[in-house]
């Protein structure tokens, strides 16, 4: 333990001496002189977060980034009981976050699998909406989805709007940067979140933001449930999300669409409509395309676009979307 | 002067250490162990990865992830029992994550323990540091490619063939 804490203080000090130029030349020279001197000392949660106590006051994000990292680096070695005693204590929504990020790292990295359990009960429970935000962030780019049951279900309810966005944004990052879209039970979490909440903009946000290539039949199912919603956004986040469902459910979702289509009276999730269709069918959705051009003469040339654009055999939807793109913006 | 040249170093190494984007990742050593190999093999064949070789020791050091933060392993397993000097091309056992990006993180030629499986974790065992596959003995083998396309940048000015390497090592980052 002493040992991590002398590299700490080293690691620490060879990071302050990064600011020296930012030092007027004669202090510059005094420092270069005189290195800083190395104390020990007995390495503690306590000191940590005294450490990062006065690093709040330092005006520098990096800095404070790099504190966050330094505990969480840490948090294998500390002793477990003051680390959650600590947290349980602590009522200062900055400080629990970065405690709760180590409980968190001590899950993530096996020293404690049930460390994690702690952090979800306190964003469930916490009776301050700042604490509870605090937390979530603190679970955000983990493997909370897999080991915290229906947390987020519940917390896209939660009376406060900024946790029920942190818990969007940890379901939308989460599935990106964790899983890269590719793990179905974790989108699946994400889309019975979206559709477990009250609030459409959570919802809408979920769903214009996660990749559905491996939702499972029962999500789609959600999916196609949302599309009767009272909110235009959400209906078009619904109608975009299924655009990109798995092979085996793309032909039950089209046929969703489609029927959308004749009732649908918004603009703009019509236009989704069409681009989500077009996803689904590639140069196959070409005949659709031309029966519902004929619904709606406001659309007419975004439906001609699409035709265009899939009539050219390319086979990547990201190159289609781009050619798309290109065809709107030619004078 | 000599107190200032090692003060201006200790800057640099402390600035290197600063990640260049909030995106990316920094890779750590698996096990200890040393760099045997990285671009190009010895006798000048392409490798396009970095080998970590255990001193010869087999089934002994765990073989940890070596992305830091966390990420979903996809762990496949190839061969069962112990190998420590290869059992042919195509049988190694394999740890991957798949990138956004498209790009794929994989680590080679572990032996399969009761670690051996998928799951999303920061820097965990998924076995022990062995030569499943083709290997002339216990190594990890990390490797970073795309549509059979290796990535050989994210190690550069991290490693050489000979660096020490201990968990704590960066080996490269990936972004």
């Amino acid at each position: 333990m002493p040992r991590l804490c002398r590299s700490t203080r080293r690691a620490m000090g060879l990071l302050a001496l990064t600011v020296c130029p930012l030092l007027p030349a004669a202090a510059r020279a005094s420092a270069s002189d005189t290195p800083p001197a190395l104390q020990a000392g007995a390495c503690s949660v306590r000191g940590l977060m005294d450490d990062i106590r006065r690093g709040l006051h330092s005006g520098s994000a990096s800095y404070q980034r790099y504190l966050r990292t330094l505990l969480r680096e840490a948090a294998v070695t500390l002793p477990d009981a003051e680390l959650r005693d600590a947290f349980s204590r602590e009522t200062d929504p900055v400080m629990a976050e970065h405690l709760a990020a180590a409980l968190v790292a001590r899950s993530e990295r096996e020293a404690d699998l049930q460390a994690m359990d702690v952090v979800a009960q306190r964003a469930l429970q916490d009776a301050d909406p700042a604490i509870r935000a605090a937390t979530l962030r603190a679970m955000r780019r983990t493997s909370a989805l897999e080991r915290t049951g229906d947390l987020y279900e519940r917390m896209v309810r939660d009376d406060s709007p900024l946790v029920r966005q942190e818990a969007a944004t940890n379901l939308i990052e989460d599935n990106a940067r964790v899983y890269a879209g590719q793990y179905g039970p974790a989108a699946d979490t994400a889309v019975a979140a979206a559709a477990a909440s009250t609030d459409p903009a959570v919802t809408a946000r979920i769903l214009d933001n996660l990749s559905t290539e491996k939702v499972s039949a029962e999500s789609t199912g959600r999916l196609v449930s949302l599309l009767r919603s009272d909110d235009a956004n959400v209906r078009k986040a619904a109608v975009n999300a299924l655009g990109g469902v798995p092979a085996e459910q793309m032909q039950g979702a089209r046929e969703s669409l489609l029927a959308m289509y004749r009732e649908e009276k918004d603009a703009n999730v019509r236009k989704a409509l069409l681009q989500s269709v077009a996803q689904l069918g590639f140069q196959g959705a070409i005949p659709d395309l031309q029966r519902l051009r004929a619904m709606d003469p406001r659309l007419a040339s975004e439906a001609d676009a699409w035709i265009q654009v899939l009539g050219s055999g390319l086979q990547e939807w990201s190159l289609l979307l781009r050619e798309k793109q290109r065809l709107q913006q030619a004078p | 002067m000599r107190s200032t040249l090692k003060t201006s170093l200790a800057a640099l190494a402390a600035l290197a250490l600063i990640p260049a984007s909030a995106a990316a990742h920094t890779v750590k050593g698996t096990h200890t162990g040393s760099v045997t190999a990285l671009t190009y093999y010895s006798s000048g064949t392409f490798h396009g990865a970095v080998d970590i070789g255990a001193g010869g020791r087999c089934n002994y050091w765990g073989a940890e992830t070596g992305v830091v933060g966390s990420v979903y392993w996809a762990v496949t397993i190839r061969t069962s029992g112990v190998v420590c000097n290869g059992n042919g091309s195509g049988n190694q056992n394999e740890a991957r994550h798949a990138w956004q990006s498209g790009w794929t993180f994989r680590q080679w030629h572990f032996i399969k323990t009761a670690d051996s499986r998928n799951r999303t974790c920061d820097r965990c065992q998924v076995g022990n540091i062995g030569g499943t596959g083709n290997s002339t003995g216990p190594h990890a083998h990390l490797q970073q490619d795309k549509l059979g396309t290796k990535n050989t940048s994210w190690y550069k000015g991290y490693v050489s063939v000979g660096s020490a390497v201990t968990r704590a090592k960066t080996i490269g980052v990936l972004d």
